[in-house]
């Protein structure tokens, strides 16, 4: 198996896959959905009653969506993760009571009229925890309006709840192959301008395949070729993989850790078949 | 009510997408240059955008 990468920022990845197969693509696919896991806020505890201010003013403890949907909004904004320094709070040695090696709290104080941001999320303990992308709107507060809110986060997986899936619009395609008999083609140039990806084009008065990384296996071009000379399928052991993240990790972290868990779960697997074969 | 947080299909962050997308669009660009100036690819999270109503705003006095 052999990985080139296409393209690899901090929130998104491109690869083809050689001398594979679809079921270790999808394998890798479902792990990093599922398995790989990422903070999120997880318990919001809501001030109730009234909040003065510094000059006297009370304000109701209130705002125009219920608890419970501002409460799933927050869990939705992705909270900054570092892998190494974390554990799951039920294997903490804290017994699920929280600590900072399992937990992340956060403080969120505003008062109407105006909009909360994640942003105005304060984490309690290291600024590194500040929530990156900070213009995700959760509520808009009115006049007499305040929140007073602390959340606190911890690690899980997208098998638990999507708030916690730290890769998105996974998704993997067969590398095309495109061939073109030379001898049979009139260079009519139907094909190069029905392809709606730019594969293919026209150089020293011959088609050429110019990026076969782009094609999406369309067939548009066989189709409106007259002499029938393209001829377009799938590779099954070359395949195009691609994945963002949600910020929480970027895309290299979450390749590796889902790269880490196949391993570790493959040497689960070898062990016990071992096991019964004594 | 309010721009969601996420894209309901498929999970990206697109409620930081929101306001700058109805700025830009009051200053008369095409909407379609902004939703990919913002990143929005796929058409699940265009939609999210395009077809928000934001009245947050009628219900936050009651
Ligand atoms: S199959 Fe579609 S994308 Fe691929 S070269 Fe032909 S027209 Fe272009
Ligand atoms: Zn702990
Ligand atoms: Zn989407």
């Amino acid at each position: 198996m052999k990985i080139d990468i296409l393209e690899m920022t901090p929130t998104k990845a491109e690869l083809v896959i050689s001398d594979t197969n679809p079921m270790f693509v999808n394998a890798l696919r479902r792990t990093i959905v599922s398995d790989v896991p990422k903070m999120a806020i997880d318990n919001v505890e809501f001030h109730l009653g009234p909040i003065m201010d510094e000059g006297g003013t009370a304000y109701e403890s209130i705002s125009p969506l219920f608890d419970e949907i501002l409460a799933h909004r927050l869990s939705l904004v992705p909270v900054p993760t570092d892998l190494d320094s974390f554990i799951y709070r039920s294997k903490c040695s804290c017994n699920g009571e929280g600590c900072p090696s399992c937990t992340v709290m956060y403080s969120l104080n505003k008062k109407g009229p105006c909009t909360v941001y994640s942003g105005d999320l304060e984490p309690i303990g290291s600024e590194k925890f500040r929530v990156k992308d900070d213009l995700i709107p959760i509520v808009k507060l009115a006049d007499d309006q305040a929140l007073l809110i602390y959340a606190t986060a911890e690690l899980g997986t997208g098998r638990q709840h999507s708030r916690w899936q730290a890769a998105l619009g996974a998704g993997y395609r067969y590398y095309g192959k495109i061939e073109i008999d030379h001898s049979k083609c009139d260079v009519g140039l139907s094909c190069v301008n029905v392809c709606p990806r730019g594969v293919l084009a026209k150089e020293d008065k011959k088609i050429v395949v110019r990026h076969p990384e782009n094609c999406t296996l369309c067939n548009a071009c066989t189709e409106v070729c007259d002499t029938g000379v393209i001829k377009v399928s799938g590779d099954p052991s070359k395949i195009i993989f691609r994945f963002e993240t949600d910020g929480s990790l970027t895309a290299k972290e979450v390749l590796i850790k889902g790269l880490k868990i196949l391993e570790e779960r493959f040497e689960t697997l070898r062990e016990q078949i071992g096991k019964l074969e004594e | 009510m309010i721009i969601p947080v996420r894209c309901f299909t498929c999970g990206k962050v697109i409620g930081s997408a929101y306001e700058e997308f109805v700025k830009r669009v009051d200053m008369g660009e095409p909407p379609k240059d902004v939703l990919d100036a913002l990143h929005l690819d796929r058409y699940c999270c265009r939609r999210m955008i395009l077809t928000h109503a934001d009245l947050i705003d009628e219900v936050a006095p009651y």
